[in-house]
């Protein structure tokens, strides 16, 4: 079974992805879509709102003769995904106490 | 479908947004079926499912991003919103017959504003026109007249001469005059032309860039 997934959860998913390395949209579906369940035409959205709040710069290079659109993480986004880790850590711990026992309270 | 086909639904569907947002989107995808290769072709337009279904996420997000308040949770302002949309229409047939009186003095003396402003530009132009055909006309007249005089003449040759000389003279300044405000028309009306069809034409065009921007809040 599956969980959807939250629009909060899936803006810190793709900061997450495009921090490792700047890329482009293609490459990022491919990466996201490894792990979860995404429909092709779920992330422009994602990455043109991230891109307008300030979270993603765009930045365009040379490929096979055509620009290629890379994303690019911006300090603001790294901020953004720390506060997304903790977010998250915080959100597995209570589900992981439910789950599995008090171990985390 | 083929791609070509799938990006002219995809604009079709997207025709509604701003010219900046849609451009944005549809590069996206281009490059999408670019990175995913030719062959992949038939895949990405399978996996991405209806043109309009892609274009319904892109628009439902810009929905969220663009300001329209942000309260999607919380129905009262969203109420006052439209409250503001909407004129009551017996509101505006009293508005409208208050502002009769004010209202149709003020259009007449707007119009008659018009009007003068209109016949003032109207005459300079004719007399910048009748300046530049007239004088050069006269002089080649004037050439004309004198050098056909000049045979009359023609018993007192030195006058006969004088007079063929300014004739000459003056039929040769008229020439150069005419190719003078020839090319002064052809370097000058063009621009001049257009700067006016510009002039016309901005009230339109800010008024539909407007309307085209509140569309694309709107929805």
């Amino acid at each position: 079974m599956s969980y959807p997934i939250a629009s909060s959860l899936l803006d810190g998913i793709v900061l997450a992805v495009v921090e490792r390395e700047s890329t482009y949209g293609y490459r990022i579906t491919q990466d996201v879509q490894k792990v979860l369940e995404i429909s092709e035409s779920t992330l422009y959205p994602v990455l043109r709102r991230l891109q307008k709040d300030g979270y993603l710069s765009i930045y365009d290079e040379a490929f096979a003769g055509r620009n290629r659109r890379y994303y690019k993480i911006t300090e603001h986004g790294r901020v953004q995904l720390r506060q997304h880790r903790i977010d998250w850590q915080n959100y597995r711990n209570g589900i992981d106490a439910i789950f599995f026992g008090g171990n985390h309270q | 479908m083929n791609r070509t086909e799938y990006m002219a639904a995809l604009r079709r569907a997207l025709s509604v947004l701003p010219e900046e947002e849609r451009a944005s989107a549809l590069r996206y995808y281009e490059e999408y079926f670019d990175d995913a290769g030719p062959e992949n072709e038939e895949k990405v337009i399978a996996d991405l499912g209806a043109p309009e279904k892609v274009a319904g996420q892109i628009l439902a997000d810009y929905r969220e991003v663009t300001p329209v308040p942000p309260a999607s949770d919380n129905a009262a302002p969203q109420q006052n919103k439209r409250r503001w949309n909407g004129i009551n229409p017996w509101l505006l047939v009293v508005l409208v017959l208050l502002a009769i009186p004010i209202g149709i003095p003020l259009a007449g003396v707007l119009i008659g504003l018009l009007v003068t402003l209109f016949g003032v530009v109207l005459s300079i132009v004719l007399m910048v026109l009748a300046f530049a055909v007239v004088v050069p006309l006269c002089l080649l007249a004037a050439g004309v007249i004198l050098c056909g005089m000049s045979f009359v003449l023609w018993s007192m040759p030195a006058s006969a001469v004088m007079t063929l000389g300014c004739g000459l003279a003056l039929f040769a300044l008229g020439v150069l005059l005419s190719l003078l405000i020839i090319k002064l028309c052809i370097l000058f009306v063009p621009p001049l032309f257009r700067a006016f069809v510009a002039l016309l034409r901005w009230p339109i065009d800010k008024w539909r860039g407007r309307t085209h921007k509140n569309g694309g809040d709107a929805k």
